[in-house]
């Protein structure tokens, strides 16, 4: 398990990929943001993007499964409160392939629950261009190792 | 539907709209796709958990705002798109069976300095559960045409 102490600033890391399909974009886009050109390709192709382009919140959706299936599962972290300075930089359009790279820039001991820190961890989604099409400062909040929660048994695992 | 452009966008105006219901279907759909972190998946798992039972990934409290914005705002206006939010938070759980509403502010607003045709409205944004919770806020700016690129702004 990763606990707050174990991050390092500085340290970026690369998760998986993934490739999105226009099934995918425009299945996400027709139950989340149904604008015209997330959802119909003949109006997003006389758009100012020229062509269909993915919803902002399904890229980020990716984003999150990605860090999931790369990072999530192996981190003693509690639900995130939220993040800062989300920029859709490129379109992200069907056919692309999305990767993730991420890495700590700042930690903070929690002041009130000594058993949690928080840490800012940089964001960024690459399309196979090397093209940085999403950044973002997610808030992540870990457990320490080295002090349990109050009334918990400290489980090392 | 008269289309509203950016000129009609007012600094202070308060819009509310939408009610979703949020069920337990597409909270675990929504997940397994793009969150499967127990606590959105695994009813038992997330029983087991200081939440006390299944939440929605915020990923998808985020989707489900931007249905009812796109819905009853942006449908009706020149919507560009979005550029960036500047601040989220995730203030409260979402659960099965919570109903959301939305309340937007128009913080400011700002003509594009490189392109006369856009300008950008800033808005903030409130979600609110059944029983007047924010469950989730953000703050950002939005693209919008302009009736009239060639005005002074």
């Amino acid at each position: 398990m990763i606990y707050f102490e174990d991050l390092e600033v500085g340290v970026v890391r690369e998760l998986g990929s993934k490739t999105i399909t226009k099934e995918e974009i425009l299945a996400f886009a027709k139950d989340y943001d149904p604008q015209p050109f997330h959802t119909d390709e003949a109006a997003a192709d006389r758009s100012i993007f020229g062509g269909l382009i993915a919803s902002g919140w399904h890229t980020a959706s990716i984003m999150m499964r990605l860090i999931v299936d790369g990072a999530v599962e192996r981190a003693a972290v509690l639900p995130s409160p939220g993040f800062d300075d989300l920029r859709w930089l490129k379109p992200v359009r069907p056919g692309d392939t999305l990767t993730v790279r991420g890495g700590c820039i700042e930690k903070t001991p929690s002041r009130s629950k000594p058993w949690l820190g928080s840490a800012r961890i940089r964001t960024e989604m690459l399309n196979q261009d090397g093209d940085v099409v999403m950044s973002v400062h997610n808030i992540a909040i870990y457990r320490r190792r080295d002090t349990a929660e109050p009334g918990e048994e400290k489980d090392d695992g | 539907m008269t289309t509203r452009y950016w000129e009609d966008f007012e600094v202070g105006e308060v819009r509310e709209y939408g009610a979703k219901t949020v069920t337990r279907e597409e909270v675990v759909a929504f997940a397994r796709q793009f969150d499967p972190q127990p606590f959105h998946i695994d009813e038992d798992a997330a029983k087991a958990t200081p939440l006390g039972g299944l939440i929605a990934s915020g990923w998808h409290t985020g989707s489900m705002f931007m249905r009812m914005f796109a819905d009853n705002l942006l449908a009706g206006s020149a919507s560009l798109g979005a550029p960036s939010i500047d601040r989220l938070r995730w203030t409260k759980p979402v659960r099965p069976d919570d109903k959301l509403s939305v309340r937007t502010t128009v913080l400011s607003k700002s003509a594009s300095k490189s392109r006369p045709e856009i300008g950008f409205v800033q808005n903030r944004h409130e979600v609110f559960n059944q029983d007047g919770d924010v469950v989730m806020w953000c703050e950002g700016p939005g693209m919008i045409r302009r009736r009239n690129p060639d005005a002074t702004a």
